[in-house]
């Protein structure tokens, strides 16, 4: 099936969602709340694109519609800019020193707003990203609490959670950094919980907690035999595979 | 309580209903045994238990009383009425008093504009309520009130 995307034609499989297809085609589509590894949250909606079918027009969020018929698309139509002109005012209202975010406000040339009480410090647009990473990983530590403005992104009580292993998944899926997670020496912070790192036995990096990696274990159904963190553990392959090669 | 439910993750508002019905808030220990009988995560039921305005995580007070301040009754000065109660219970909306006698909340609209202001207390409807009979109504509730104000 083919759609046409701001006139470039493209090949698309049916159900395929509108976003992936641009992507593949180099068509740039902003976005904040998408990730590859956790698609669907479509909560940030600047991924709105205009899609005309029969002679009429609609606005879909890209990252969450499903190619079903033979569209056009059209992604930065003055429409489109106009829509995403206000979801970006929006959003740089709620998250004010936020780098992506600045410079998207600069390419689509908002104005600058002053009538809303902001609070400078806050980084979360809310997305719910963390939220999701959390429970793909199996640990449902996070959710969002309360509702409407005081809403935010928290474990319960926001007491150091029992299940949270200190993964850092959430911390990494979070577009906007809003998630405080550091590391000094073999302790790493996170969701007011501490906890101790553990070393690769090749470079001698902190790297995973303890928790961390006896979840793993139990997933896998068998004890890692040498600890590496990700960067040995790729030098490693390479190297036994190197050696394979040579002696073919 | 909640044996009574199956174990359906679908039963858990109902649930939280029931016991904040019973106990006048839902507490960390009612909380974590439902997770474990319905076999949710905790952070779900507090997600859930701080979103609805129903569901509260403080020990509410024997009377709770609800002013609104929904368009008509704020039109009709439901913020003095507010203030008043603040000013007789020493509590402001969404707190409980000492002696555990009272509660207030604002709700939004009681469906009883044509009375505004609008008060409930318990089950009971209160309409065009002043000031004046504010003090009334509060010591008919058992209310102490600073009479030298």
């Amino acid at each position: 099936m083919d759609i046409k995307i701001d006139n470039k034609i493209c090949k698309v499989e049916y159900g395929e969602y509108l976003l992936q297809v641009a992507r593949r085609n180099n068509i740039y589509i902003p976005t904040l709340c998408h990730s590859d590894a956790l698609p669907g949250q479509a909560s940030c909606r600047i991924c709105i694109v205009e899609v005309i079918e029969n002679d009429s027009s609609k606005v879909v969020t890209s990252c969450v519609y499903p190619i079903t018929k033979e569209i056009e698309v059209i992604t930065n139509s003055e429409k489109i800019n106009n829509m995403r002109r206000t979801l970006l005012m929006l959003l740089s209202m709620r998250v004010p020193n936020h780098e992506a975010l600045s410079r998207l406000m600069v390419k689509y040339s908002v104005p600058a707003i002053n009538r809303f009480g902001i609070d400078m410090n806050e980084k979360c647009i809310l997305c719910g990203l963390c939220v999701k990473a959390c429970e793909e990983v199996g640990q449902y530590a996070i959710s969002t609490v309360n509702r409407g403005i005081t809403k935010k992104v928290s474990t319960p009580y926001q007491e150091p959670s029992v299940s949270c292993i200190g993964c850092g998944a959430c911390a990494s899926v979070c577009p906007t950094g809003a998630i405080d997670i550091f590391e000094k020496e073999s302790k790493r912070f996170i969701w007011n919980k501490t906890f101790e790192l553990m070393q690769c036995t090749r470079c001698e990096e902190y790297f995973i907690t303890k928790e961390q990696l006896d979840y793993m274990n139990e997933r896998l159904g068998y004890e890692t035999e040498v600890l590496l963190c990700e960067k040995c553990k790729k030098n490693v392959v390479s190297e036994s595979f190197k050696n394979i090669v040579q002696n073919l | 309580m909640m044996h009574k439910y199956p174990k359906e993750q679908r039963y858990t508002l109902a649930i939280l209903q029931d016991i904040q019905r019973k106990y006048g808030y839902i507490s960390k220990e009612s909380m974590e045994k439902l997770s474990v009988y319905l076999d949710i995560p905790i952070s779900r039921i507090y997600s859930m238990a701080t979103f609805y305005k129903a569901l509260s995580l403080q020990p509410k007070g024997q009377n709770i009383i609800k002013v609104c301040d929904g368009t008509a009754c704020h039109i009709r000065s439901s913020i003095a009425i507010i203030e008043e109660i603040e000013k007789l219970l020493h509590i402001k909306p969404g707190e409980t008093t000492m002696d555990g006698l009272f509660s207030i909340e604002t709700v939004n609209c009681l469906g009883s504009c044509a009375i505004a202001p609008v008060m409930v207390i318990n089950e009971t409807y209160y309409g065009k309520v002043t000031p004046i009979l504010l003090r009334e109504i509060l010591k008919g509730y058992g209310g102490t009130i600073d009479e030298d104000r």
